[in-house]
Parts: structure tokens; sequence; C-alpha cells
């Protein structure tokens, strides 16, 4: 494990210093940029406030040992809207020393689309002297999803809403994609639904009691993932349809309340009576004790008298 | 052997103790008759100024006073607990020292809530304590337990009385005032020491030995509840029940330990305390030194967890308190461990410097826990005058702490002059039980 983490930040300084030397420096390593396969991976995600999050995960993968993977620092990719006789420059970002570059795109970015309504997203790292140029393009339609929490007749009713606009404005429904529905929990989500949208709706009850955060929230997610026309699209709602309250509700500190709880009334009356029936109990035999010697007293004067008597 | 002889020679034995008052038994009264008087004054100044002539103010609520009852209750306990065990076990060398423990055990318990009067800011609602009791509030508990504990102590000193108030009853050539002869009689309640009433008392007094162990465990756990009930930075540690017990078991031990020297010195008891009660007490007091690992896993689980609060309070003490807490933690533990380890160390002199050691260290061990604990609260203190955060005890509360120990000692004295030191009942039947062993292996 050491030695991999010294040769996981050895490697890495030395990639950096291919990015940016101009010197012969790097070449008096041992490093070959040969023996490694560079990877370039876009993704680009639909989020929940309608921002478009692009993302490009870069690494190099050794040819012959597949395991080691390099994350790629400090490369910049520049993210462009393509269309045929345009390229609009969204924006540029350095990855990080996990290899990643992440940018987003607000939700007042407009985008050159094509005639069916088509985005081409592409990631661009332009190459230094050791490394080559790395691209790769998305082409997405931008899909509007609508989540919706409602409890209809006391039914707890989640519903989502997908549709694209086409140039004159109009709404036109998805006639056919997957979604995933989850909880959002503190480090991961749970699965509560799969299902798909059909004419540009799709709806399910929701049944779990799921305690939620400290004042009963729950939030939830809808998700379509990896899909060939609309690529990665996320919707997110909060809403007061968790269980904790009754959970908080039960467990009322009984020591504040006027009347203690039975129990400890209860352990009490059994410890004094314990004790105090022992005290009663010496008492009484202390009693017994006096009485005896009383009798032993009387016996012995009755016993002196007799001798008197007798004499 | 005459056994109505051998109570006469043991009679004869004691009696200048009970008949008499030397000069320096009489010197003695005087002087703590004058502490008493000192502290009298000062209760009387607090009484009318109120407790600002103390140093306790808003934020250290409790001081000495509240120490001095953690300190005599734990000797108690601890004196009930050793001579329940003696009592139980029919130890053979009990006789000696059973007195004397006993006697501690009830003037500490006696004494030691007196304390709690002192620190009661408003001594005129007391009343509202047992008319208003909350059976959820560990003072209500604490109350109880030592009331009942007081009860329970006094009967079982009484129950081992008994025997010797009948000798003493039955003792002609005692020149005693006619009002203690009658006295006397009065609490023998007609005891002849015929077998039956032997045994009766032997049971009585064998269930209510347990008894007392039993309710100054139940006692003692209820004031250390009291301290860690609370969400009290240093206070509240599921240890402290324990901690307590074992921490009494040691203090009260010293005290023994120094009470039995200081006897046997005064009244010339070498004849009866030998060496080996000594060596005993202070073999004890070598087990109890475990106290110590206690406070370590406390302060250490403190230390470790680096609570904020609980740094506070270490820093705290290892600061403004530094060498009150090397002495209470370390040398007052490591001069008894040495002393009593090495065998040719164990003397008489040198294990009642040990045992002196241990209840001085307990005493500010229990300062340790009470003072810079409340001066550091969960709160922090602000607008508020420097003299407010920090603790001093004034010569109030020193005045009528002395004479809390002047008290003890003076109860002590004016005890031992009503009934002998060593009981003559227990040499009695300890001489009846060789006989009666000789006689058996004769036959």
């Amino acid at each position: 494990m050491k030695s991999n983490l010294f040769k996981y930040s050895f490697i890495t300084s030395i990639i950096i210093a291919f990015l940016f030397s101009n010197t012969g420096v790097a070449q008096e390593n041992e490093f070959n940029s040969k023996q490694y396969k560079m990877l370039f991976k876009f993704k680009t995600v639909k989020q929940g406030d309608n921002s478009r999050l692009l993302e490009v995960d870069f690494s190099a993968r050794n040819k012959k040992d597949r395991k080691d993977v390099l994350p790629i620092y400090d490369a910049e990719i520049k993210f462009y809207n393509i269309s045929k006789d345009d390229e609009v420059l969204l924006g540029s970002v350095k990855t990080s020393k996990e290899g990643i570059a992440q940018f987003i795109a607000p939700e007042t970015q407009k985008y050159i689309t094509d005639a069916d309504g088509n985005i081409n997203l592409t990631a661009r790292f332009e190459g230094t002297d050791e490394l080559d140029e790395e691209e790769d393009e998305i082409i997405v339609k931008d899909l509007h999803l609508e989540l919706n929490l409602a409890e209809i007749d006391s039914v707890k009713t989640i519903s989502v809403k997908a549709f694209t606009i086409d140039s004159l404005g109009v709404e036109i429904p998805v006639e056919e994609a997957d979604i995933n529905f989850y909880i959002q929990g503190m480090l991961s989500k749970m699965k509560i639904e799969e299902g798909s949208i059909s004419d540009g709706e799709y709806e399910f009850e929701y049944t779990s009691d799921i305690p939620g955060d400290k004042d009963s929230n729950l939030t939830f997610l809808a998700v379509i993932e990896d899909n060939d026309d609309f690529g990665n699209v996320t919707q997110k709602q909060t809403i007061n349809w968790g269980t904790a309250h009754t959970i908080s509700h039960e467990s009322s500190n009984t020591l504040w309340s006027e009347a203690a709880p039975i129990w400890m009334y209860v352990v009490l009356t059994i410890m004094l009576l314990g004790v105090w029936a022992n005290y009663i109990y010496t008492v009484i035999n202390l009693f017994k004790i006096k009485k005896e010697g009383g009798d032993d007293e009387e016996e012995l004067e009755e016993v002196e008298l007799g001798l008197e008597i007798d004499k | 052997m005459n056994i109505n002889e051998r109570k006469k020679e043991l009679v004869k034995e004691f009696s200048p103790i009970l008949e008499k008052t030397s000069k320096t038994s009489k010197l003695w009264f005087g002087f703590l008759i004058a502490i008493i008087l000192v502290g009298l004054y000062a209760f009387v100044t607090q009484f009318i100024k109120g407790h600002i002539v103390t140093g306790m103010r808003d934020n250290v609520v409790w001081g000495v006073y509240i120490i001095n009852f953690i300190f005599f209750v734990g000797v108690s306990y601890s004196g009930a607990f050793i001579s329940g065990i003696l009592h139980f076990f029919k130890t053979p060398l009990k006789n000696a020292v059973s007195r004397i423990i006993e006697i501690i055990t009830v003037l500490s318990i006696v004494i030691g809530p007196i304390f709690i009067l002192l620190c009661i800011g408003r001594l005129d609602r007391l009343h509202y304590l047992f008319v208003y009791p909350r059976i959820q509030s560990p003072i209500t508990w604490d109350i109880i337990a030592i009331i009942t504990d007081l009860i329970g102590c006094f009967i079982y000193l009484y129950l081992t009385f008994i025997p010797d108030f009948a000798i003493l009853r039955d003792s002609n050539n005692l020149d005693l005032p006619e009002w203690r002869k009658k006295l006397y009689k009065f609490l023998a309640m007609n005891y002849q020491d015929t077998p039956s009433q032997r045994e009766r008392l032997h049971k009585i007094t064998r269930t209510m030995s347990t008894m007392v162990i039993a309710m100054a465990i139940v006692a003692y756990t209820v004031l250390a509840w009291i301290f860690s009930l609370t969400l009290q930075p240093g206070w509240n540690s599921t240890i402290f029940a324990p901690y307590f017990i074992i921490a009494g078991l040691y203090s009260g031990v010293g005290v023994i330990i120094v009470a039995m020297f200081l006897i046997r010195k005064y009244f010339k008891l070498e004849k009866y305390i030998v060496k080996e009660h000594f060596t005993w007490a202070g073999l004890i007091l070598l087990v109890i030194a475990l106290f110590a690992y206690f406070t370590f896993s406390d302060y250490f689980a403190k230390w470790f967890s680096h609570k904020t609060n609980d740094s506070q309070l270490l820093n705290t003490l290892f600061t403004r308190y530094f060498w009150q807490f090397i002495f209470a933690n370390y040398i007052g533990v490591i001069i008894p461990l040495v002393i009593l380890f090495v065998k040719k160390f164990r003397t008489i002199n040198n294990i009642t410097i040990a045992g002196f050691v241990a209840f001085i260290s307990l005493w500010l061990n229990r300062y340790l826990i009470v003072v810079p604990t409340l001066e550091t609260p969960y709160l922090p203190i602000q607008d508020t005058r420097p003299e407010y955060i920090h603790y001093t005890a004034t010569w109030v509360e020193w005045a009528l702490s002395l004479t809390g120990i002047a008290a003890f000692f003076l109860f002590f004295l004016l005890l031992i002059k009503f009934i002998p030191i060593i009981p003559i009942s227990g040499i009695i039947d300890d001489e009846r039980k060789e006989e009666l062993q000789t006689n058996t292996t004769n036959n």
C-alpha cells in the first residue's frame, strides 16, 4: 500500500512535469507515456436546478498493467457547444488531483442546436509536448423533467412529466424513457422505484415509512440515466413526508413530568421496605432480649426469695 | 475461667478512662470547644450576612462545605463497610478496632450532613424538601438514603454497645455518678448475657452488619449520582459511582489508620492495638489504591475524546490547579504505595503516614472534582466580576470546616468516656471461645 502511494504520487508528479515542461527534465525520468493509454471520459448531467454539469474524467492506464490507472492532474479541459458552422466555448477547467474537470453551465446558458433540437457538447484537451490531444463529444436533446409530489386523496403520489421544447416553444412529450426514483441519504441515494416514462408521464404511490431528517423531510430524486437521446437528467424535490416526528414525540422525558415513572416508585418502595423491615425486625428482637432479661431477673429474685424462706 | 471476675478485671483496667478526666483531656476538651465557639461565631456571621461571607458565588455554588460533606460521608461509608466485614466474617483482630471504626462511622454520618445545611442559601426553605419532594430528583434520593443510613448506623452502633452497657451496669465498683448508672441500666435493655440473649443479639448484629454495608453503598452511590447525573463537564461520567465508592474507601481507611494510631498513643493501648492491625489496614489501603486506576481511566477518556469543555477542564487542572492535581492523584497514591508495598517500610509510624497522605490527598481530590469543574461550565462565563469566576474559601468556611473536625474529635472523646474503647464483651467472648476450644481438645 505504501509503495503504491509512493508510486502514485511519484508518477503523477512526472505527468505534471510532462504537461508543463518544455525542457528536457521529463525525458531524464524513466516514465514513458507510450506505455500508457489515455482515457478521456466525458459526461453531462442536467441537474435539478436546470443547470448542466459537464464532467471529464481524464486518466492514463498502463497498457501492460491495467490496474495501474493514473489521474492526469492540472490538464486544461475546454468545453464547447458545436454546430455545423460554429463553435462556442462554454468554459474551461483544469483537472483536479483525481483527474476530474467539472464545469457547470448555468440554467440561463443558451445552446446552439441542430434542426432536430440536438445539442452537440464537446470536451477537448489540446495536448502538450508529451500528451496527445484528446476530445470527446456528446449529443443530447434538452429534456425538461418536472417532478411533482402531492398527496391525492390521502395517497402520497409521485409523478414526473418529461418533455422537450421545439423551436416554436411547443412542449413535445417524451415518447419513452427509463426513469429511476431515489431518496437522498446522507452519503448515497436509495432506489425506491424503477419505471418507464410513457407519453411524457410516469406516476406511482409512495408507501414507505422512512423517517427522513430531524424535521422529517425527505428529498426525492427522479433520474434518467445514460439515455441515448437525453444523456443524464436529474430532478429533485423535498417534502415533509418522513416519520421522524412520531418517534421524537414518543420519547418525551418523563423525569421532567409532574409524576415520576412508575418503575421508580416500585424500586424505591421495595428498597425502603426491605431496609425498614429489617430495622423493625431488629427493634422487635431488642424488645425480646429485654423481655427475656426481665424474666431471668424475676426468676433470680424468686429463687433468692425461696432460699431466704427456706432458711 | 470465672467470667464475672474477668469482667471486673477488665472494667477495672478501663475504669480510668471512664471515671476520670485527666488534665491533658481537659485541655483537649477546652481546645476543641474553643474551635467550636469560633465556628459558632462564623455560623452566626454567615446566618446574618448570608453566603456573601463565603467564597461561593453564582458560578461556583459549591465549595469546601460540600467537599467536607462528601469526605465525611465517605469516611462513614468506609467505616460501615469495614466494620460490617469485620463483624460478618468474625475477623480475629476485630475486637481491638471495631469500636473505633463504629464510632467513626456514626460520628461521620452525623457531622457530614451538617455541612449540607451550611451550604444551603435559604435554610428557611429546607422543609420544602420534605413537603414537596420530587421522587425524580437525586437530591430526594440522597435525603432518603442518608436518613436511612444514619438510623441504620445508630441501630448498629447501639447493638454493639449493649453487652458493654450491661457489664458497666453490673459493675458496682465503678465510681460513676448515679445518672450514668441509671442510663447504663436503661440502655442495657435487661441484657444478662444468657446464651439465648447472646445468640439473638449476635443474629441481629450480623444482619445489621450486612445492612449497613448495603446502605453505605447505596447512600454513597446516590451521592455520586448527584454529580454524575448532571450534564456538567467533568461530572457527567458513568464511572463516577464506583469511583466514589472506592475513593471513599481509600480515604476512610486512611482516617481509620490515623485514628488507631492516635488512640493507641493517647490511651496507651499498645497491648490491644498491635502492629498486625496496622499491617492489615495498610494492606487494605494498598489494594484500594486501585482507585488511581479509576481516576486515570476517567481523565484519560476525557483527554482522548477531546471534547471542548473536557479539554478546558483538563487545561484548568493542569495549569491553575497543577500542584493540587499532582498531590491528589500522584503523590497521594505513590507514597502510600511505596510504604505499603515494601515490607521493611511497613512500620506503625510509616503506615500512619501513608494513611494520613491518603486521606489528605482524597480531600484534595474531592476539591478538584467540585471547584475546577464549576469554574469551567458549559455556558461561558462572561460579563461578570473576576471574583465570581474563581473560588477561594473564606475564613468563615475554614472556621466551620475546622469546627466539623473539632466536633468529630470532641464527640469521639466524649463517647469513649462513656463506653470502653475496646469492647469488653468482645474480649470475654474471645476468651470464652478459646476456653471452649481448649476444653474440647483436652477431652
